[in-house]
Formats: structure tokens, sequence, C-alpha cells
């Protein structure tokens, strides 16, 4: 466990410059709250947290695509996979570290959240669970586009992930909503989108958990898949 | 004698998704490293030396034929935590240089105190305890190579791989390298060095291998490789230089060189001339010279030839 918590806090860290730079729209967030009458412009607060709500579910993908890319360009996998960590741990590392890394865009914004649309009159227990439905979002967003990553480059990866996320949302659209279930990303992400100051909306832990069966479904599939891939890097 | 490494008829080879050409990097080698020695991985570039250093660390499996490490199969995590390992090109994460070996000694289960004395200890001995808190994004090449030793050196590995450890190294870097193989082969260690710095190479190792095009091409141990057995030199006094073809006189002796075979005949003609036999050495070739005998291009020389 200890090699895939050093893989985790070291890909966060890493990612430390990206997750600064994501971190400057809830500041954005917190200086509106800061400038504007939080009461008579409560729906564009809401907005603007929904928007930042929806990019982090954009960066982990991000994260997750291109982290073994990254790593393999740079040739500092040589170095940690040469010690005594085992594929599957190496890839726990990633996917745990994506989550960690949304987590604390989540955590930040679930803070400012509670401080401004939450002082909005937006339950602020419901704020947390939106940051639930986000986390949930973005761990299995994230671990699909890692399995991808394992052999196609970061832009096929995202594409694909784009497309196993996407399909399932499309079909609930079409067929029924139950279908928008079979990978629920969209419809977590859809529960952040869709809440109001008028109707928050319910919290139903199924999707949530749905999204941690499903993460772990594919963070296995993702290290069977990787066991069997040539660490190849650039030779100069 | 124990076996550190074997490779045992591996052939690997790459395979283009886009084009489905295949590239042969290493064809049915085979080879076998001790305990307890230095062995040198010669070869010119894209020989598939890194290929089978990277195959014996589990970075990639072989297309076929097997091979063992510390008497594991390839890419068995466990077992590589009693290895250190030194790729070409060092690569590591920007961070403080201690806190940097302390993370790769921790990717191999070392904790505590040990661990903080192990990092200090060897960052000492790549010289680099009065950097070791800085930022090893902002060293040299040179330095980062030091560090990137220090970190395969953490865990005290029962075999070291190195990939070009010299590569970036000013001269007096590479006399620590030296002493520090020498050192850890007086400790019971194994390293397997791969470099292109051939002096290095003869100077400190027990046994090496040259691989080309993907294929063993010459194995064996340094003394013997360097000592050809086809020419003798023999130097004598007291008779004319005139007697021998290619004789030269030097500080009143005269010397000259003879194919092994007509060492005796040689010989009994001084004696016969009334001159005293002063040394018969066997030539010592350099290694440069086998390697580039070893890797020697046929067609390329037969071109040249026509040409």
């Amino acid at each position: 466990m200890k090699p895939v918590l050093l893989i985790a806090i070291n890909f966060a860290r890493e990612q430390r410059w990206p997750i600064l730079t994501l971190l400057l729209w809830v500041l954005l967030l917190a200086f509106l709250g800061l400038v504007t009458d939080i009461h008579r412009q409560r729906d564009d607060l809401l907005f603007v947290f929904k928007q930042d709500a929806i990019y982090v579910l954009a960066f982990s993908v991000f994260f997750g695509g291109s982290a073994i890319y990254n790593e393999r360009r740079s040739r500092r996998i040589l170095a940690v996979l040469s010690k005594a960590v085992g594929r599957q741990q190496y890839l726990s590392g990633l996917v745990l570290g994506v989550t960690l890394a949304c987590a604390v865009y989540c955590f930040a914004l679930g803070m400012t959240g509670s401080w401004t649309v939450g002082a909005a009159g937006f339950p602020i227990l419901h704020v947390w669970f939106l940051m639930v439905c986000l986390l949930g979002a973005c761990a299995l967003a994230g671990t699909v586009a890692l399995m991808f990553s394992t052999f196609l480059n970061p832009f096929f990866a995202a594409g694909a992930t784009a497309m196993v996320l996407g399909l399932p949302a499309l079909a609930g659209q079409f067929l029924g909503p139950q279908w928008g279930y079979v990978i629920p990303v969209w419809q977590l992400g859809a529960t952040v989108v869709n809440s109001s100051f008028e109707s928050p909306g319910t919290a139903s832990w199924f999707p949530i958990a749905l999204a941690g069966v499903e993460t772990l479904a594919f963070w296995l599939l993702s290290a069977r898949i990787f066991a069997y891939v040539d660490i190849a890097v650039a030779v100069e | 004698m124990r076996l550190v490494l074997e490779f045992d008829n591996v052939t690997k080879e790459y395979r283009s998704f886009a084009s489905k050409r295949r590239l042969r990097a290493l064809d049915g080698f085979s080879l076998t490293v001790e305990a307890g020695e230095i062995f040198g991985f010669l070869g010119p570039n894209g020989a598939g030396k890194s290929t089978a250093i990277h195959l014996a660390m589990g970075f990639m499996r072989p297309t076929s034929g097997s091979g063992r490490l510390l008497g594991e199969r390839f890419g068995h995590p466990g077992t590589r935590r009693r290895v250190g390992f030194l790729a070409e090109s060092v690569a590591l994460y920007h961070r403080r240089a201690e806190r940097l070996v302390r993370f790769y000694g921790a990717l191999n289960g070392m904790s505590g105190t040990h661990l903080e004395e192990r990092a200090r200890q060897v960052l000492e001995i790549v010289g680099l305890q009065d950097h070791a808190n800085r930022n090893a994004g902002k060293f040299s090449r040179g330095m980062l190579q030091r560090v990137g030793l220090a970190q395969a050196m953490v865990n005290d590995p029962e075999l070291l791989i190195l990939d070009e450890p010299t590569s970036a190294l000013d001269p007096l870097a590479r006399v620590m390298v030296r002493e520090l193989l020498l050192g850890a082969r007086n400790a019971g260690k194994t390293v397997f060095l791969s470099s292109h710095l051939l002096s290095e190479v003869e100077l400190v190792c027990d046994r090496v291998a040259v691989l080309h095009r993907g294929k063993l091409a010459r194995m064996g141990r340094t003394a013997d490789l360097l000592q050809s057995g086809e020419q003798s030199e023999i130097v004598v006094r007291s008779i004319a230089p005139t007697h021998f073809a290619g004789a030269v006189v030097r500080d009143g002796v005269v010397s000259f060189n003879v194919p092994a075979h007509t060492q005796r005949i040689a010989l009994e003609k001084v004696w016969h001339l009334g001159g005293e036999v002063v040394s018969v050495n066997p030539l010592r070739r350099s290694l440069e010279e086998i390697f580039l005998e070893v890797t020697a291009d046929p067609q390329s020389a037969a071109s040249k030839g026509v040409q």
C-alpha cells in the first residue's frame, strides 16, 4: 500500500500547476462572492459554481489520459518501475493520484460553494453531496481515461473516453433513463448541473456507489492490460 | 558460481502498429552474469543493449525466450528490491536531492531513520552531500547522473544494473564511479555495466560481452580478450636489427613483432646469431580494437573495398 500512496501523492504533486491553474476558477467564484450582492445575484453564482464543477470533470480525463504518456515521455517511469513496484501498484497509484488531485479541487470548490451559494440559500449539506457526486464522476472518468491511455496516446485516449462516457448518456436520452446509469458519469454530472435554488435535487447515493464499483472494475481492467504493455521509452 | 542474471535465447521484436513492420532488437540472445563480478556490456548504438536491460528489469516482455534476474523470472517486482538500476539519460522528479533519494528508497520498502541515514550516505558517496537540499530539477546533467546513481544504490542492492553511468560525468566523477564499482565488487556485489567508454570498461570489468545487431558477437574474460594470441613482441640485444623485418632499435635494444606460431623459430634465430633475449610478450590489444573488429559491418567493408 505504501508505494501506491507514494505514487499517488507524487502524481498529485507533479500536477500542482494544472491544479493551481484550475483553482483560479474557484478563486473567481470566491471573488464574485466578495464583490457581488450574494442574494440578488445568486443564480449567477450558482452558474459559476456549476461551471467550475464541470471543469474538474474535463480535467480528470486530461489527468488520467496523459499520466502514463507523460511519465513515459519524460522517462521518469523507468526509475519508479525499477523499484519493487508492481504494474498494478503503479496503476493504482495513478488512479488514486488522479482522484486525489480532483479531491483537492472538489474540497476547495465545496468550501467556496458553501460560503457563496450556501450563503445565498442553497443547502450547504447538498453542496457537499454534489461534491461527492463530482468526485465519484471524476474518479470514474479519470480511470476510464487511464485505461485507454495504457494502449493509446492521450489524444485518442481522451476521444475514446468521451465516447465511453457519452454513449450511455445518449442511450439514456433515446432508450430510457436507466441507460444513463450504465456508466454514471453523465448522470452524476447532471445531478450537479440540474440543481437549483428552487430544486437542489434529491440525494441519491446509488449512482455514486455505482461509480465507485465501476472505478474498481475499470482499474482492474486497466491493470490487466498494463501488465502486458511494454514500457517503451524514447532512446536518446 | 551463482548466476544473478540469465538471458536464455531471448528474442525481442518491436512491431509498428501502423505499418506492420517488425524490428528485431534482440535475436536469440543468451548471456549469464555471475555473482560478484563486474560485467561489461558493450555494443554500438542500436545493438539492443538497452532493450536487453529493459527486459531484465521487466519493463518489457520478450517476444520469445526467457530470463531470470536473481533467480526469479524477469518482471518479478519483489526481486527488484535487491536490484539498483540507473537508466541511460537519467530522468528524475524535480525535488530536493535528498527527498528524491528517499522517495525511491521508500518505493523499495525502506523507511524511518535507516532510509534517512542511507540517503545521506549515498549522496555523500556520489559527492552530492553539499547539494542534498537543492532541487534536482536545477542540476546539471552530470549532477543528475550522480543523483541517479544515489537512487540506484539507496537500497544497498546485490546487483547494480547501470546503463551508461558515466556518459555525462567529468573525469573526476568517472574516477569516483570507477572506485564505486570496484568497491561494490569488493563488497561481494555484482555490477552489470553498459557503457560506450571502453577504456573505463577495460579498467574495471572482469568479463565483457559485445552485442551487435541483437546478437552476442563476443564474450569472455577481459584479460583473455585483451591478450592477443596472434602476435608476440620480442625484445633482444646484441644483434643487428637488419636480421628481422620491421625491427626497431630503441634505448639500445632491438624489438620486433612476430606471429605467435613463429615465435620459437625467431627466438632460435636470435640465439643462433648470439643475441640475448630481453623479453617476450604476447601483444595486448585494446578493447576498442576488439570492439571495432567485432562490430565492423562486413557489407560496408566490402563496398569500401570495391570503391
